[in-house]
């Protein structure tokens, strides 16, 4: 009697143990908001097994976690690709991709090429590209203007009306405005610093224009919506989503180019499951997969063959806001040598206490 | 000049609502008099005397401080101050400076000021004590601190809120000389409020009997004590053993009583209300009035024999609880400490005795409670 | 060993047993982490993941005038703001602690509470529903009539001092109940009978007997406040400017962790400083002041 209970806890006991080995099949995703929609995990789940396990973050954010834990606690992560190659430099959080393991057909081939080189440390590659977007102006058209700058920012017709990050995309935005080439001033600090601070100067003395510098998408969208601000710098995802419900307002590419960026996915040095990892990278460039991305996010991928499946009214916003010049004219981000945060932190700083 | 009044009160009255707190109470202090105010808690002493002080305002009635009506005078504009029931020393000053804070308010010169506090702490027989921490003195010390704090500004009436109430026996018993040795020191008028009649008997000149909302009686210790006008006076007032009886023969100065037990007891007529044959009746006679002896003796009207059932000794206040033979009545004597009785046990016969005058009787009010 | 040096013993060890938790809590999770911000302050960094020792960081603090300033800032707007909350909550206390009874005290200690029993974060929001150019209070003007047009009521010093106060409520309201509960009512109308007016009652008696819950009140609030950084931050909008911002933006935008380290320690420093300060001139002790 005694031995019979004593088998039977301990196959109570295996059992427990099989199903917590069944659950480490698990994809830890630390992503931006929509990049991973619910119905693409399922479909991921059904097919692979693998439970994936979601955390929304942005570029910094993303940065500032896996460099507090060396690199460990997720799987997978997605930073811009111009974030990718110094932060590896400076805090070694990431590990190569294995581009034997990637399928490479699925993808836009020049867009995958410029990621692997903007993401190489020692000829390695450390990332690979899945979304991509532009920054630029987010404007309510009724006034009936028809060509948008960065400068119109400054211009008094939307005094007290206009947002704007106070992050390193305006103050790069403003730069190409003003004409210069801050891309181009990356690698000679005296000279990119003379940049930053006729920038500087600029986004000071129009300071008052400015309603509130928002942080998030979601708040910028309430601005616009609610008709707060009449004018922002923006992403294009959320200039489409409001198009589809105010025809007025929609995306536009400013005269001196979008500011073009493309969220990447890399491996985080401790991650515990890269091939659960490589599936997921594989899985979402099908075309169809894709599609259900762009749809959810509002954000285009490198995906090949997407574009047949996304759905009309975002592709007629997107026709709106890029005619092929406008798209020939993205200024795509270079990786961000070390080291210019610190000064664009600086002058952000002397923005954002200027009264 | 004894006769000047300092303070007078006429038909005062206090209600919260449905609740008579105070009716009709009127009353006059003379000058330099310690008057009491007796009562069990909750008769309406403590609201009278808030009345006096200012804190509350009386629903009808005058009240007069040297001739001068305080009604709808503030507190702190009347020539009255309080000594608190737990003190009220301000914690956070020391000695002298909660002396001098009533002189502060009176913008006096520091110098005087000085002076003036050294003056009261020497009077209070506590000099040089003027920096130390309230927290540092003793009870008794409290005591006369605040005592001092009020009397440094000369009131015309000094209001004491049962000062002593929280001091331990010994300490209260010697502050009772100590507050009266003060009040005659200072010569100012006090008003003391207390439910303790020793407090009141020992230190006023004049007591108040209070309860219900009313004055019972008002006059001296000795008046209180030996001719009490009402049954709860004489419940209150000292101690007192109670028969409830009947009227049962009347004759010019001499009430018979036929208590419920089957005694028959005498008292003095009353004068002011003479007592009827039938009437229900209250006798009261005080341990201390009965006479004892181990042979009869015929010399007293009430005279009955009985056993003692308990000694109760607590030295020179020691009792006997004695069984009066055939009513089974109960009665409190005081047990003499003389070489006579110091023998006594449970069980012994004694005769009890004690004259006619020396009881009290009262028609009842069967309602009224006595304590 | 005697028996009872053994039970002594035996004792202390319970005791250390007991306290153990509290000394783990205490070294790891706040000795522990400090330390290591400290040292991270120290350095500065040189090339791809290689520092070296420096009082760089701190020299920036004082040499970069936004950074002090932005620090004299956030300690103004903080002491303003915790004598304005001691000035609302000292009346409120007064109310609960002396007037109210019974239901109505514990229904007025409810109210204060009630705000904490959601995030901040959402109570920030609620302000901003409230006040801004769109919001409720706006519209509710403008259908009265009393506005022309939409006003903005966000972003602005004012806005951040009632959030602040809001916020801060409570941590003022307690400890001044609960030092006026122990009152004894007969102080303040022994200060009126010996002939003080109401005035007097409250500077000479009430004041300095609820001194120990003003101080403890005061440096929760203005710690709390110091240390804020949504209220500030959201209410506050383009021109917010408070210090444990520059920290967060040292840290998390700009992972410059060293200068963040630096400024955080700076922070702990200075707010120290000065609730030592506010406690010299107070004069009161520390610990009297928390041991209420």
């Amino acid at each position: 009697m005694k031995i019979t209970k004593v088998i039977a806890t301990a196959a109570v006991c295996s059992g427990v143990a099989f199903s917590a080995s069944a659950q480490a099949q698990e994809l830890r995703l630390l992503t931006w908001g929509g990049y991973a929609p619910q119905p693409v995990i399922d479909l991921f789940e059904k097919e692979t097994g693998i439970k994936v396990k979601v955390t929304l973050s942005n570029n910094e954010d993303m940065i500032s976690k896996l460099r507090a834990t060396r690199g460990a606690g997720f799987d997978l992560a997605q930073p811009s690709q111009d974030r990718v190659a110094s932060a590896q430099q400076e805090f070694r959080i990431y590990k190569p991709v294995d581009m034997s393991k990637i399928d490479k057909s699925l993808y836009i081939q020049s867009m995958l090429k410029s990621t692997q080189d903007s993401t190489s440390v020692n000829g390695k590659t450390f990332g690979v590209p899945h979304v991509w977007g532009t920054s630029g102006l987010i404007v309510n058209t009724a006034s009936g203007k028809s060509a948008y700058s960065f400068a119109d920012l400054c211009s008094e017709d939307y005094k007290g009306k206009v947002s704007y990050r106070l992050k390193r995309p305006t103050l790069i935005a403003f730069a190409f405005d003003m004409g210069e080439d801050p891309f181009a001033a990356y690698d000679d600090p005296v000279k990119y610093e003379k940049i930053l601070s006729k920038v500087e100067d600029r986004l000071v003395s129009c300071k008052g224009n400015v309603k509130a510098y928002w942080s998030g998408g979601d708040a910028l969208i309430n601005l616009l919506r609610s008709g707060e601000v009449t004018l922002a710098m923006g992403w294009d995802a959320g200039g489409w989503k409001l198009n589809k419900e105010n025809k007025d307002i929609n995306y536009v590419a400013p005269q001196s180019g979008a500011l073009g960026w493309v969220d990447t996915f890399v491996l985080p040095a401790k991650g515990k499951n890269d091939e659960a990892a490589y599936q997921w990278i594989n899985f979402v460039n099908r075309p169809e997969i894709a599609a259900l991305i762009t749809s959810s996010a509002g954000q285009f991928t490198a995906s090949a063959g997407a574009a047949a499946f996304v759905e009309e009214g975002l592709s007629n916003s997107y026709k709106a806001s890029f005619d092929q010049a406008a798209l020939d004219n993205i200024k795509w981000y270079p990786p961000v040598p070390a080291g210019l945060e610190t000064l664009e932190g600086k002058v952000l700083d002397r923005i954002k206490a200027a009264q | 000049m004894t006769s000047a009044i300092d303070l007078s009160c006429l038909s005062l009255h206090k209600s919260f609502r449905d609740f008579q707190a105070v009716q009709n109470v009127s009353f006059e202090i003379p000058r330099g008099s310690f008057f009491s105010i007796l009562g069990p808690s909750g008769c309406g002493k403590t609201t009278l005397l808030r009345m006096l002080a200012g804190f509350l305002e009386p629903s009808s009635g005058e009240m007069k401080i040297k001739g001068r009506s305080m009604l709808g005078i503030p507190p702190n504009k009347r020539p009255v101050n309080m000594v608190f029931q737990h003190l009220a020393l301000f914690p956070m000053m020391s000695v002298a400076e909660n002396i001098a804070y009533g002189l502060k308010r009176r913008r006096e010169k520091p110098d005087f000021i000085k002076r003036k506090v050294e003056d009261a702490l020497e009077r209070v027989g506590l000099p040089g004590i003027g920096d130390r921490d309230v927290s540092q003195l003793s009870g008794g010390q409290k005591q006369r601190i605040a005592i001092a704090r009020c009397l440094v500004l000369e009131p015309d009436v000094l209001l004491l809120d049962e000062p002593l109430g929280a001091l331990d026996l010994k300490l209260r018993e010697h502050m009772k000389v100590e507050l009266k040795k003060l009040q005659q020191a200072f010569g100012t008028t006090f008003i003391y409020i207390t439910h303790d009649q020793s407090e009141a008997m020992v230190m006023s000149d004049q007591v108040a009997v209070m309860n219900k909302g009313r004055f019972e009686q008002v006059g001296s210790p000795q008046e209180l004590y030996y001719h009490p006008k009402t049954p709860f006076v004489a419940g209150f007032v000292g101690e007192n053993n109670r028969f409830s009886g009947k009227v049962s023969n009347v004759s010019v100065h001499i009430v018979q009583v036929k208590t419920d037990c089957g005694q028959t007891l005498y008292a003095q007529q009353r004068e002011e209300q003479p007592l009827a044959e039938g009437m229900d009746v209250e006798l009261f006679v005080r341990p201390e009035m009965i006479h004892l002896s181990r042979e009869r003796v015929f010399a007293d009207e009430n005279d009955m024999t009985g056993r003692v059932e308990n000694v109760l000794f607590d030295g020179g206040n020691s009792r006997l609880l004695v069984r009066v033979d055939g009513t089974g009545s109960e009665i409190q004597v005081v047990h003499p400490q003389t070489s006579e009785f110091t023998n006594i046990h449970a069980g012994d016969q004694l005769h009890l005795s004690w004259k006619a005058e020396q009881s009290h009787v009262f028609a009842s009010n069967r309602k009224e409670a006595t304590v | 060993m005697s028996l009872t040096e053994r039970w002594l013993s035996g004792k202390r060890v319970a005791l250390f047993l007991l306290l153990m938790p509290l000394l783990l809590y205490l070294f790891f999770l706040i000795l522990l982490p400090h330390l290591e911000i400290l040292n991270i302050s120290l350095r500065e960094r040189v090339s791809y993941g290689v520092y070296e020792f420096s009082l760089g960081n701190y020299q920036a603090f004082f040499t970069e005038p936004l950074y002090w300033r932005t620090f004299l800032r956030t300690a103004v707007m903080s002491v303003l703001t915790t004598a304005i909350t001691l000035v609302v909550a000292f009346p409120i206390a007064w109310y609960i602690a002396k007037v109210a009874q019974g239901k109505s005290r514990s229904v007025l200690f409810l109210a204060c509470l009630i705000p904490f029993w959601v995030s901040e974060l959402v109570r920030t929001y609620g302000w901003m529903i409230l006040l801004r150019e769109t919001g409720v209070i706006s519209s509710l003007l403008q259908t009265l009539g009393l506005v022309d047009g939409p006003v903005e009521m966000l972003y602005n010093d004012v806005t951040v001092m009632v959030g602040l106060v809001y916020t801060s409520m409570l941590f003022m309201v307690v400890p001044l109940v609960s030092t006026l509960d122990g009152l004894d009512d007969s102080l303040v109308e022994a200060a009126y009978d010996l002939g003080g007016n109401g005035w007097h009652a409250l500077k000479e008696v009430v004041i300095p007997y609820a001194m120990p819950g003003i101080v403890s009140g005061c440096i929760v609030v203005f710690m709390l406040t110091l240390g804020n950084y949504l209220t500030p931050t959201l209410l506050g909008g383009k021109d917010s400017l408070w210090f444990t911002e520059q920290i967060f933006t040292q840290f998390i935008t700009r992972f410059n962790w060293e200068q963040g380290s630096a400024f955080g320690i700076l922070l702990l420093v200075l707010s120290s400083l000065m609730v030592w300060l506010g406690l010299k001139l107070s004069r009161q002790s520390f610990t009297e002041a928390m041991g209420r």
